[in-house]
């Protein structure tokens, strides 16, 4: 049986004490409320109502069983309440991916950020572009931040946000002279970048650029880690990019002249699985990313489109 | 195993693939990556608008004439030209195939029909497979999802493409990996498919599924696909030796350049693994 349903039919009635009154506030009549009454007893196994020609009172039975079925009635409340809550994203947990080198200053800002915005808990994981589009599609992740380019045909972007990069330089190397750097003037360097695996298409996108801004490194290192990178620039023979955000002491940032390169770098999530509080996190991150000067995309993309087979004339 | 070895062909080349591949002598050999994955067709529905029209029992010697006005632009074939042009329905079928023409695709949809093309889809049991639209149109929805922003240029922007209708499988031209093979093996058995079979050889592209056999003995029959970030080619590996191979080849590349030579190198790449897997 629906008990819930039947035990607010016994609140009413133990309420109103009256079969007529308790059915008008039912907006029902009184015979099938008679009926769902003497149910419910059926079903308990006890009487609930002593009722004659003149008056409804409350068994004893009827006495103690009312606050339990206040508290039952209480319960399915709190329970719908707080399906609500998660249904309209206010409860809960949003599992966050973020790259490893978004830098600690920005994670630690990031946290306050979101929960001006958001009463849900962040859990955040700190994990490569590649590895969050592994975690965003088998559903361990609920939004990430992702460095472009990904393949975006099953995800939804936030804002994507660019910071121009720069390189770092021996301090002695000729080039640190000057404010500014030419890529061209980059020949017979090398160039130290990420492994190749970790983003493959980003790794081409950065050398192709390289190439048509007239740089090709001698060599192309490709470092793991910061520290390792730092390593490779201070032995000589090679530049690192460097986005211009509290650089290592030790070597010389210079930033590249007309930001040929740029890291975009978007919150996304997968398609259809938006909620209030993906939106609280996609804000947060804007605001965290632009107050360590990166900047909207729009209009600054270094692109140079060109007709391509097929579909375009 | 092949299909690791495939999928990590794909990730090198800075792209998510679909792959079905199979033996057209012994259809139970396969290999399958993604294989039914819902995928945007892109100027592959070319391939099942031709199947309705050859199976439609129309006269493909009946001549038409496409007015640059109100036919279908595209930068190859009747769609790049200046002038009205009168030409058989087969020939227009030819160029669909060899070259892509868009113009020329549209006007057999105009003969065909939709409808009738996704009945044949339905009576060859490709239920995942379906074509809803021309070439005109989702050139159209292009410009219509990318504005305000302009094309090209807008296309290189990855929240644009985020929500371009022509790149959601849901909402454009679609199929799956094994249907596309499925299709293949229909139109490599039938004889009234050999004008398909021929256009499919002589197609102009070398670049994606041929670059991957480049032996001057192996042929190969194909039928690309492209838009922004789509790269795909459906086709038939023929070798000397009798051996003949149905390979789908569907991908999306994380960057979103225009050139991007890995990418079409990698279907070539991942279908050469296939056959040898085959073989």
């Amino acid at each position: 049986m629906d008990l819930l349903r039947y035990l607010r039919y016994f609140l009413v009635v133990a309420e109103e004490l009256h079969f007529g009154r308790a059915a008008v506030r039912l907006h029902m009549s009184q015979p099938p409320l008679s009926q769902s009454i003497q149910r419910l007893e059926r079903e308990l196994g006890v009487r609930l109502f002593d009722r004659d020609a003149r008056r409804v009172a409350l068994t004893d039975a009827g006495r103690q069983l009312l606050p339990e079925a206040r508290d039952v009635l209480a319960g399915e409340d709190r329970l719908r309440g707080l399906a609500e809550r998660f249904r309209r994203g206010e409860a809960g947990v949003l599992r966050a991916g973020v790259p490893p080198d978004l830098g600690g200053r920005a994670v630690a800002a990031l946290l306050p950020a979101f929960r001006e915005r958001s009463p849900v808990e962040l859990k955040l994981r700190e994990i490569g572009t590649a590895e969050q589009l592994r975690a965003l599609a088998d559903r361990t992740l609920d939004v990430g931040v992702l460095r472009l380019p990904f393949d975006v045909s099953w995800l939804s972007l936030g804002e994507v946000l660019t910071s121009p990069l720069g390189v770092l330089l021996r301090p002695d190397h000729p080039l640190a002279a000057a404010p500014d750097v030419r890529l061209a003037d980059l020949n017979g360097l090398g160039l130290v970048l990420f492994p190749r695996a970790a983003a493959p298409a980003l790794h081409d996108e950065v050398l192709t650029t390289c190439a048509r801004h007239g740089y090709t490194p001698t060599e192309v290192h490709q470092a793991g880690t910061a520290e390792f990178a730092l390593g490779l620039v201070l032995a000589g023979g090679a530049v690192a990019l460097h986005d211009g955000v509290s650089p290592p002491a030790d070597v010389a940032w210079r930033p590249l002249r007309g930001t040929p390169l740029l890291w975009r770098t978007a919150p996304a999530w997968p398609r259809g699985r938006h909620t209030p509080a993906v939106t609280a996190f996609a804000d947060a991150v804007a605001e965290v990313l632009v107050a360590r000067g990166m900047r909207p995309a729009e209009g600054t993309l270094p692109r140079y489109p060109r007709p391509a087979a097929e579909y375009l004339s | 195993m092949s299909a690791a070895r495939i999928r990590a062909a794909f990730a090198d080349a800075g792209v998510t693939g679909r792959l079905h591949a199979v033996d057209l002598a012994d259809p139970t050999r396969q290999v399958a990556v993604g294989a039914d994955e819902p995928v945007v067709l892109a100027s592959v529905f070319k391939l099942p608008l031709l199947v309705a029209l050859y199976r439609s029992g129309i006269d493909l010697t009946r001549r038409v004439t496409l007015d640059p006005g109100d036919r279908s632009t595209g930068p190859t074939g009747i769609g790049g030209l200046l002038d009205p042009v009168t030409m058989s329905l087969r020939d227009l079928a030819f160029l669909a195939i060899t070259v892509s023409d868009n113009a020329a695709a549209d006007a057999l949809v105009d003969v065909v029909g939709l409808d009738e093309v996704n009945r044949v889809l339905r009576d060859l049991g490709l239920t995942r497979t379906a074509v809803v639209h021309r070439a005109r149109d989702f050139m159209r929805s292009l410009a219509e999802d990318a504005a305000p922003a302009e094309l090209p240029a807008a296309l290189t922007d990855p929240v644009v493409l985020s929500r371009l209708r022509a790149l959601d499988p849901t909402r454009t031209n679609r199929g799956t990996a094994r249907e596309m093979t499925s299709l293949l093996t229909h139109v490599f058995a039938e004889d009234v498919y050999e004008p398909i079979r021929r256009a499919m050889s002589l197609q102009v592209w070398p670049h994606r599924l041929a670059s991957g056999f480049p032996f001057d003995d192996v042929r190969v029959a194909g039928k690309t696909g492209t838009l922004p970030t789509v790269r795909n080619e459906v086709g038939v590996v023929s070798y000397p030796d009798g051996g003949r191979y149905a390979v789908a080849v569907f991908t999306r590349s994380a960057s979103t350049a225009f050139t991007l030579p890995a990418a079409d190198a990698v279907i070539g790449t991942a279908a050469r693994l296939a056959v040898e897997h085959l073989r």
